[in-house]
Formats: C-alpha cells, structure tokens, sequence
C-alpha cells in the first residue's frame, strides 16, 4: 500500500508537466471554441465578444494557472461548449471504455491463453500452425472491420445483439451486457492474437531452460510442468504486454466506440478536440494519463503476486 | 463536409415568396394562420427514435451554429414564422402581421394562451427578452439580427420590430433559429447552465441528455395546438454514417438523417424502408484568394474553374446524389435560374488561352485546403487529376473543422474548400459571402457592382424582381469567380415503413410533431 501510494505521489509533478504541455499544445492549434461555437458565418466582432464572455481573452498563463487551481480543488472545471462539468462528462464516459477494456482483457485472455499454451506444447505441429493463423487474423484484420461485420451480422441479418443503445451497466445490467458484447468480442479477438503470440514466444523461451528439465527428469507429469512451473514463469513479459495493451484500450478504443455507438471516454476526448473545448480536453487528458498510471502501478503489483522475487 | 454541415433554412417557392413580397409592397395586409385546432387527450405511448449524424453541440438557439443542433431544436421550440411543408413561410407563434409602407416597421400579432413547457407565458416580453438576447455580440444570431434598430411591446400580444433597413428576409429569419422562442425564466434562472435545461413551447420538451449518446425529448401535455401523437422521441448519435444506417436496418432507430451517397440505391430497393432525396438549399465549392498566392489573377482562378468537370465529380464521388453547380442558388431556391447554374464546359483551347494570359502557359501550382471526411477526400482527389491534365497542380492540405473556419476567418489559405448548407432566403446566401468585408468572403473579394445588387435585393420586396437582380449578380460572381461553385448537396433521409405521416421540409429538419407509429 505504501509502495503504490509512493509510486502515486512521484507521478503528481509528471501530471502537471503533462498538463501544461497539454494546454501548449491545444492553445496552439488554429482555432478556439468561440469559432466553433458560432461557426462559420460569424463576424470576428462575435467572436472576440464570445471570446471574453468565455474568458478566452485572458494572458494564458493566468488561464492555465486558474485551471490548476481548480484541480487543486478538485474542480476540473466546466465544458465551454455547453458549460456541464467535465468530472461529470468524464464519470459518464469513462466507466464506458474501462468496462470495454476490461471485458477486452477478459475475452483476450481467454482465448490467448489455452492456444498460447497448445502452440508452445506443439510447437511446430498443427495446433501450433492453427493458432499462429488465428493470431495473424487477430492481430492483422482493422477492429472497425471486425466491428462492422459483427454488427451487420449480429444486429441486422440476425437480431441477437443491439445495434446501439448503451445504458450504464448498475442501472441496466441486462442491456448493458447486451449492448457491450459484439464490441468487446470485436477489440478482444485483436488484443488476444497480440498476448497469444507473447505468451507462446515467452513460454517457448522458458520450456527450453534447465529447471524445466528438472522437474520433468523429477518425474514431474507434463502438462503439470506446463501449468506450474513453465506458464508462471513465462508471465512477466505477457502481463507488461497485456499492461500496455490495458493502457492503449483506455486512451480510447475511438473506432469500437463510434461502431458500437457507446459514448466512451476516447470519443469524448477526440469530439472535445474538434470543439476546441479546452477544459474538458485538459480534463480528459489529465483523467487519461492518470489511467495510465494506475494500470503500470496494477501491473507492477501483479508482478510482485506471480514472482515473488520482485517484491523486493 | 456531411457531418460538419453549418445551418440550412427553408426553402421558399417561388410562387409563395411572390405572393408574400406582393402583400408586404402593399404595406397594410394581414396573414394569419388558422386558429390553433383544439387539444385531444393523448395517451399513446410511442417512442420515436431517430438517428443523428453528430452530436448537436448545443440546444440553445443563441449559440447554435451547427446544422444538426436544430433537428432537435425544431421539436423542443416553436418559431415566430414557419416553413411549411408547402415550401411556404407562414406565421406560427405569429398570429397575424403588417409591415410599414417603407418596409422598416414589421407589427407582430402573437397567438394568446401559449405558455412555454416551464408554464412561463409567451407573450411579447417573451419575444423582445429572446430578440434582444439574439441581439447580442457574442450571439450567433448577431449578425442575421444587425439591421433590427429597436423592439418593442406596445401591448402584452403586439411586438413592433424596427429596422435600420428595409430587409425582405426577415420572416424568413424569423423562421430560424433567431425566432426560436425560449423561456425568459428559464434562462434567468440557468444562466449559462440554460443548454443542458433548454425550454420552449414546442411540441415536445427536454428530458435528459447523455453527451455524444443520446438526446431524450418527451411529449409537451400542454402544447398549444394538438398534442403531439408520439409520446416521447429520442435522438441517438451515430457519428459514421453507416453505422447510422445499420442501426436503421437493426430497428434501433426508425428515422436518420442522412444516408450516405453509396448507399441510397440500395436503400432505394429495399422495401422496409422509404428513401427522401432532394435538392437542398446549399452548396459545395472552394473559394479562391483573391488577395494572395497565383489567385489574385483572374486568368488563373476562370481556369481552375473551368478546369473542373462537375458532372463527373458528382457521379464519382457522390454517386449522383447531388446536383452539379455553377451558382449559390439550387432548384430549391425561390431564385433559381437553371440557365445560370449549368457548369461550363472546359476546351483545350480555352484552358490554353487562360492560362497564357494569366502568365502560366505551362501551368502552375496551389495548395488546397480541404476538411478530411471521405467524401470530400475523394473530392479533392479527382479535382487533382482534373486541373493535373492542363499542368495545374494542387496540393491537398487536409485539416480538421475547426482549423479549416479559422484559416477561412483569417484569409490564410490559398484555395479553400467549404461549403454552405444553405438557407431559405437567398440574400442569406450570398450577401455576407460576396460583399465587401462579409463576415463570409474568405475569398476577400470586392465589387461595387456586385454590392449595389446585393444591397439593392436585400430591398426589393418581390422576389420576381428579386430573381432578376440576382442573376445579374451571379454573372458577375462567374466572371470574377472568387469562388468555385462545385455541386447542390442533397438532403436524404431513410425511414422505416412503420413510420406514418412523414413530410419533407426542404431545410432538411424532420418534424417529429405529427408523427406516429404503426
């Protein structure tokens, strides 16, 4: 606990140094929210007053530093497109993508995970052939592609899934399941081709040292030596693999998301930066980078549960 | 530029708008509509869900500019005027109205015993609180509103509205968003919150919203004509178009807003469905810079123009789901002239002629800017290989929306394409487009010439003569060509056949009022 609370202190200044790049970056951009909100046919006299009345018009350090203030607070502040506070669009959409990654993992897992372990056991034989042609499917067919023929074929032709229609999963668990089931179908096959090929590499590579042989000369039955001794050991690569993966999906699974119509946290994040919509973009990337962090603490933690020498 | 598409207002025919500047010229008639029909009791219970191809950024009429903002707005607020689906402008909060011999005094009658979904009541407070709330700088309304000088309320149901000018499109304007009327209380009492608790008088008020989701509107018990049939009507935001369309083939949703160009034959077939496919009231094109880079020589932008094949880039990149342009003005417009809006046909000869006159006999080359959505890309590329065949090069500069409006505002762009989707009147379609400083000539074009007819239309209250002056404006624009008018989009719509009582109103806005399912 102390350790994860450490590693969360230490990433406090990497936080505010993202997030002033983060409002470098978009404030340099061509553009502003006053332009968008009133688009195209506005006079520049609208916009500048627009501008004003938004408090575009102030020096941007001060602008950068009021932000800061209100973090500070606990405020993330509010959207300039239509003033709802960000921490409340971010609650509405991140538990979209963080349910989608990890149903993701799940399905990834268990797919990659038997077929890892065939292929490594038959290593040059037809399972293993099997497998390496499902994971280049996996890892080669575009998720949108997948998403669509899941949706014409699952919505349309037949009508076993909902084409769209999220409802949170505490409140209608039913439909929730429903609605998230082609997509987290759709991004797992892919992420699961990904960890497959990690897993059978890394358990390839552990099957051929000398402690393996032990237990095996021990007596030791095969697929014991398999579950026990080789599959633990060849972990560490696949869940910092798997980590990164998590990582990836939270910074938005924008394509799945737009598919399946579920207002999820990479949507928000892309449809902010179209509006120029400073303050939910800071939010959303400070919300982000903090997801990030918690996954690399998260798998840092599991390391420790399947190796406990590095606990230490 | 499908799903960035800026705001479209009704179409007016010919006929109707003839009619309207004839009695207006008069000074003293009256037009009424008929009395509201009395309420009936309704107790079904149909949801309508309709598709959207974006996410309408706001609900409020002040600050809207984005052309989906009003499919929902059109439901949830009444206008002072209204398009018919006859292609009319007739009074709807309006009971009745007079304007002044010399057309700079327009008397508002207001319908008594409406009561916004607040139970606030709508009277000619109401109108000059939301007029003078449009009036504002930071409005989006601001600049349709610049020539209104003064409102006032002489009685609590008779608004006058005075003008700098006289300004035939203002019942037009009126039918938009500047006469979208909304809660006086209510906005006092959200203040800047008022998008996310919009309330007006319409047919349906505002229940809840999940942000890039769904918008979910339910039936106004109180509407002041008869209740709405549908009990409650729910927006969902599909921002691909063909998962928008999927979701009309899965049932999610009964209606969408628009089908994309590949798909409409297929839609067309099939016999779940009803397909809509007309002429809109905008168009698509590039403005050329006439202040900077190759095109401050008028030789060089009459070739780029004449360069491009019309036709073929609606065939190729719009499936024929368009109409090719030489004109602002399409065959929905009350303006129409087909004779003008024919595009010109390129000659090797001529291009030669062009472009030795414009001191680039073997050619020369531009960068375009250009929005990244798939059909616009292939727009841009078969435009490329177009202008290639005559030793014009253009490079294509992608960029995303909001980049695209700003280099426009700041003239900082050599070729630039982005359209306009149009509105019901033409004056809103060209006036600040081509007039000297116009909050829309990106091109920086000027002409004494052109702004006398363009201020001289803005005057003329029949738009028989209005037409007239038009076309001799247009053929100026086609001569100086600070603008290079590509193609008239098409609205579309699909609908499943459950659907009853759909009609079409050429602004592309679907009415959910009067609407119901089998």
């Amino acid at each position: 606990m102390a350790y994860a609370a450490k590693r969360l202190v230490t990433m406090i200044p990497v936080l505010i140094f993202l997030s002033i790049i983060v409002f470098s970056l978009i404030h340099l951009i061509p553009g502003n929210p006053a332009q968008v909100i009133l688009g195209q046919d506005a006079s520049p006299s609208s916009i500048r007053a627009l501008e004003m009345q938004l408090g575009l018009n102030l020096p941007l350090p001060e602008q950068y530093l009021s932000w800061l203030g209100g973090i500070l607070h606990g405020n993330l502040g509010r959207s300039l497109l239509d003033n709802q506070p960000v921490s409340q669009l971010i609650l509405q959409s991140l538990p979209v993508t963080a349910e989608l990654a990890v149903g993701t993992i799940i399905v990834a897992i268990a797919i990659a995970f038997p077929l890892g372990i065939l292929a490594a056991v038959y290593r040059d034989r037809w399972a293993d052939a099997v497998t390496l042609f499902v994971s280049t499917i996996g890892i080669s067919v575009p998720p949108f592609w997948l998403g669509m023929i899941f949706l014409i074929e699952f919505t349309v032709r037949v009508h076993w899934f909902p084409s769209s229609g999220y409802e949170p999963l505490w409140s209608h668990p039913l439909r929730n399941l429903s609605v998230m089931t082609l997509p987290i179908l759709a991004t797992g096959f892919r992420e699961a081709g990904v960890l497959l090929r990690m897993l059978r590499a890394s358990l390839l590579d552990v099957l051929d040292q000398d402690f393996i042989r032990t237990a095996r000369a021990k007596g030791i039955s095969g697929w014991k030596v398999i579950f026990h001794h080789a599959t633990k050991n060849a972990l560490i690569p696949v869940i910092t693999t798997g980590g990164l993966q998590i990582a990836g999906l939270l910074g938005g699974i924008v394509i799945t998301e737009t598919i399946f119509s579920l207002p999820g946290f990479g949507s928000l994040l892309v449809e902010s930066v179209f509006s120029r919509d400073y303050t939910t973009i800071q939010g959303t990337a400070l919300v982000a980078a903090l997801a990030v962090v918690v996954v690399n603490l998260l798998v840092d933690i599991t390391y420790g549960l399947v190796d406990p020498r590095m606990r230490k | 530029m499908g799903m960035r598409k800026r705001s479209k207002y009704f179409a007016v025919s010919t006929l109707a708008l003839l009619s309207l500047g004839t009695i207006t010229a008069c000074g003293t008639s009256t037009s009424t509509t008929s009395p509201p029909s009395s309420p009936a009791v309704n107790t079904s219970n149909q949801t309508l869900n309709i598709g959207l191809s974006a996410d309408p950024p706001t609900l409020d009429p002040a600050y809207s500019s984005a052309l989906v903002d009003r499919q929902v707005m059109f439901n949830l607020y009444d206008t002072l005027f209204q398009l018919s689906s006859k292609n009319t402008i007739i009074p709807d909060l309006v009971k009745s109205y007079t304007v002044s011999p010399d057309g700079l005094t327009y008397t508002l009658q207001l319908h008594q015993h409406v009561k916004f979904q607040d139970g606030t009541p709508f009277n000619a407070a109401a109108v000059k609180f939301n007029l003078t709330r449009d009036m504002q700088p930071a409005s989006a309304r601001h600049s349709s509103l610049a020539d209104v000088t003064n409102v006032t309320t002489p009685s609590t149901y008779t608004v006058v509205i005075q003008l700098k000018k006289p300004l035939s499109p203002l019942p037009a304007i009126l039918a938009g968003r500047a006469g979208m009327m909304v809660s006086p209380t209510a906005v006092q009492k959200e203040g800047s919150n008022y998008p996310n608790d919009p309330v007006g008088t319409g047919p349906f008020e505002f229940k809840s919203r999940v942000k890039g989701s769904t918008i979910k509107l339910v039936r106004n018990p109180h509407y002041w004509r008869a209740e709405p049939k549908l009990s409650a009507v729910t927006y969902r935001i599909f921002t691909d178009p063909n998962v928008e369309l999927t979701n009309l083939q899965s049932g999610a949703v009964q209606i969408v807003d628009t089908v994309p160009p590949q798909q409409v034959s297929s839609m067309e077939q099939n016999s779940n469905f009803t397909v809509v496919n007309h002429t809109g009231l905008g168009y698509e094109g590039v403005y050329l810079n006439v202040k900077q880079g190759p095109f401050t020589n008028l030789f060089l932008r009459q070739a780029v123009n004449l360069a491009i094949n019309r036709q073929t880039l609606v065939n190729v990149a719009l499936k024929g789901v368009a109409t090719p342009a030489n004109s602002p003005f399409s065959a929905a417009s009350p303006v129409y002239n087909a004779q003008e809006d024919v595009p010109p046909t390129a000659s090797t000869s001529e291009m030669k002629r062009l472009l030795s006159e414009g001191g680039k006999p073997h050619g020369f080359s531009f960068t375009l800017q250009s929005a990244n959505d798939p059909v616009t890309t292939q727009v841009d590329q078969i435009m490329q290989s177009m202008l290639a065949q005559y030793g014009i090069q253009m490079k294509i500069e992608q960029l995303d929306f909001g980049t695209l409006l700003a280099n426009n505002e700041a003239h900082n762009f050599q070729a630039s394409f982005l359209g306009w989707s149009g509105r019901l009147d033409p004056d809103q379609n060209v006036y600040s487009f081509f007039y000297k400083n116009g909050a829309l000539n990106a091109s920086q074009f000027v002409n004494a010439q052109a702004d006398t007819l363009l201020n001289q239309a803005r005057q003329e209250s029949s738009m028989a003569q209005r037409a007239k002056t038009y076309a001799a404006f247009v053929q100026i624009i086609q001569q100086q060509v600070p603008y290079v008018f590509l193609y008239h989009q098409n609205n579309v719509f699909a609908y499943a056949k459950t659907v009853q009582g759909f009609h079409y109103y050429s602004d592309g806005v679907i009415r959910a009022y009067g609407l119901s399912l089998s």
